[in-house]
């Protein structure tokens, strides 16, 4: 295991150094005093596990695609944004856009999200143990966004084919999102989704409601004139 | 009054002058469908503003020494991204090929442009859309444009670039984003886009994960890091407030930035935007240069204008006025022979005929640019396109080049505002030159 401490060093260099290590053959890396620095883990491409002892600035992990990192406190904006594979764990909390256009892979959130969580997401997971704040899900294309505790304003506005499930309450939906039993396919993925990474949780599948695009801002209608003057 | 001629029977008719006919169609069409109008192509409105048409070289005579034709030597090497990149791009020629998504263009004309623009020695873009592998296949040098909805984004395909272009906005519709309606959205459209097949897809105006300019400062760095600081980073926007977005691209640590004036075009935007969005190129430029300066990062921080330039001729002033480079969109793809008169059953099909079409946005292209119908993408002939494109890219410097000779320089980038004079009032005072016949620079 290699183990990094930042000190007073820029994210440039920090970073050179996580590649170095992982070109020498390091699989376990443990970045030390991260000091909520942005740009941190960016852009790693190898199946990696990478620890960020403490907290993390904007745009952590993005843009990966196959490491697995884990962060002990919270992350700022962009966390693992346009990621393509692999896992991304906060153990906090993180600010805003998180997960925002990502590919696959899955990213976890043991606190709770603020605005804008999994925007133009276009695959994978993204779990939230806690809440998450206003327009959550904007414009998902695919893959599916789990939040646990309660959702904030304008949830799942404007979606094309992502999935949205919340344990809590809902403030309030967005533009054509629509409330629909989960089936039974869901509510499975939901429990063993939950047992791999909220294993202490006492929710379950069935405790969720699933909410997903209305369809009618995917072609415009004259008749449905009235949602689109309220999406535009 | 059945003797007179059409027209003049018409004028003593009396037309409105507020209501003109285009207007009352445009009315009616809104009234049948409920949804304002939406179109390919940029503004069409003639309309009187400032243009590079009101500007006039002043080639040398006794106080200047012109160059040589084709003897003497007017370099034409550009260099963009020597900010902070470790590899700059250089090109053999300052016209470069703007981003056009595959997804509003078709296979066989991203490749044509492509193959074109390395023919050429010049550059090309992806759009928003993602990279179609054949497109880097066939680039010399392409530019990889990091687009708000981040359709196709992939991070192997960034690192594939020879530059990234972190897009906020486009001149043809600055602040708001893409449009592509659902005859476009094919199966292999759609998934290259993550998208159902068939929908009207509307892009996000603002970039999922930051919204102002300080927040943008990070992701320019992400976008180092991630390409680990070799290539350039360009930041492209619409031409709105140039004077303070030049500022804060340069703030924000780009190498290169683009402006696109509101004459640029588009695959699809509701037209108003078109007509009334943006200020015209001509000023963007000015307002681009000037920004540079006050902040001394003039020439520092190259400068890339786009937005309706047609030729050599506004290319040149263009770079006399302040660019390193110009941008070409709609010029390439009537070199590709969009409005051409093929097939002209087709245009009038659509309710257009060739010189005058602008359907874009339906998909259904006479001459296989803007559709993903692989039968009109059939009368695109890939390797003829190239060679179009290539050749216009080759007589438009060869244009820059004459004039720069003519004005006595010998490298196309010496062109300066004083090797022009302004043929209107607006023009002298818009880009600070003086009117022609007079010493006289309006507004100062």
């Amino acid at each position: 295991m290699a183990e990094i401490t930042c000190g007073n060093r820029m994210t440039r260099e920090i970073n050179a150094e996580i590649r170095r290590a992982i070109a020498a053959g390091e699989r376990e890396i443990v970045v030390n005093d991260p000091g909520a620095r942005h740009n941190l883990g960016v852009a790693v491409l190898e199946p990696v596990r990478i620890r960020f002892a403490g907290s993390v600035g904007y745009y952590c992990a993005g843009l990966i695609d196959g490491p697995r990192i884990e962060i002990d406190e919270s992350a700022g904006w962009g966390l693992a944004e346009s990621m393509m594979s692999g896992e991304v764990v906060v153990h906090g909390s993180a600010g805003n856009g998180a997960a925002a256009a990502m590919r696959g892979g899955t990213v976890v959130i043991h606190g709770d999200a603020a605005a804008r969580l999994g925007v133009s997401m276009k695959g994978g997971t993204v779990l939230v143990a806690g809440n998450c704040g206003y327009m959550a899900g904007f414009m998902g294309q695919k893959g599916r966004l789990v939040v646990c505790g309660d959702a904030g304003d304008a949830f799942a506005d404007s979606l094309y084919e992502t999935m949205c499930f919340v344990g809590g309450g809902i403030q309030g939906l967005g533009t054509d999102a629509v409330v629909e039993e989960p089936s039974q396919e869901d509510t499975a993925w939901l429990d063993a989704t939950l047992a791999e990474y909220l294993p202490g949780t006492a929710q379950r599948g069935r405790d969720f409601k699933k909410v997903v695009a209305g369809r009618k801002l995917w072609n415009f209608d004259k008749r449905e004139w009235k949602v689109w003057q309220e999406a535009l | 009054m059945e003797s007179l001629a059409g027209g003049a029977l018409k004028d003593l008719l009396q037309a409105s002058g507020t209501f003109q006919p285009a207007v009352i169609e445009d009315i009616q069409a809104k009234a049948a469908s409920g949804l304002y109008r939406i179109r390919g192509w940029g503004t069409l409105r003639e309309r009187r503003w400032a243009t590079f048409d009101d500007l006039t070289f002043l080639p040398c005579s006794l106080t200047r020494i012109p160059l040589e034709g084709y003897r003497e030597k007017c370099s034409t090497k550009t260099v963009l991204g020597k900010r902070f990149a470790r590899k700059p791009i250089e090109l053999d020629i300052p016209v470069m090929i703007t981003g056009m998504s595959w997804g509003a263009l078709s296979y066989n004309a991203k490749v044509a442009l492509a193959r074109g623009a390395r023919t050429a020695g010049s550059s090309n873009t992806t759009g928003d859309g993602g990279m179609l592998m054949a497109e880097r296949e066939n680039s010399r040098t392409l530019i990889y444009e990091v687009l708000p909805s981040r359709y196709g984004i992939n991070i192997h395909h960034m690192r594939m670039a020879d530059a990234i272009e972190l897009t906020i906005g486009q001149g043809a519709k600055p602040g708001t984003g893409g449009l592509l309606l659902g005859s476009k959205v094919s199966d292999v459209i759609a998934k290259q886009r993550d998208l159902p097949v068939g929908v009207d897809q509307r892009s996000p105006a603002r970039h999922p994960d930051f919204l102002g300019p300080d927040d943008m400062i990070i992701k320019v760095e992400e976008l180092r890091e991630a390409t680990d600081w070799q290539v350039p980073i360009f930041i492209k926007m619409g031409a709105s407030r140039v004077f303070d977005d030049v500022k804060l691209a340069a703030k924000a640590g780009a190498d290169v930035i683009v402006v696109d004036g509101m004459e640029g075009g588009t695959g699809a935007s509701p037209a108003i935007l078109q007509e009334h969005t943006g200020i015209p190129t001509l000023a963007a430029v000015c307002e681009a240069r000037a920004a540079l300066e006050d902040i001394g990062l003039y020439g520092e921080v190259q400068l890339i204008i786009a937005g309706g330039i047609r030729d050599g001729v506004d290319a040149a002033k263009a770079i006399a006025l302040g660019a390193d480079a110009v941008y070409i969109g709609t010029a390439a793809l009537i070199a590709l022979n969009c409005n051409r008169p093929l097939y002209v059953e087709d245009y009038q099909q659509l309710g257009t005929e060739p010189h005058h079409c602008h359907h874009c946005h339906t998909g259904r292209c006479p001459v296989g640019i803007t559709t993903q119908d692989p039968e009109l993408m059939k009368r695109l002939d890939m390797d003829e396109g190239a060679e179009r494109v290539a050749n216009l890219l080759r007589a438009m410097t060869l244009e820059i080049q004459m004039l720069a000779r003519a004005c006595g320089k010998s490298d196309i980038h010496h062109l300066e505002p004083e090797d022009m004079a302004a043929l209107s009032m607006e023009a002298s005072a818009i880009c600070g030159i003086p009117l022609a016949g007079t010493r006289k620079v309006f507004g100062r």
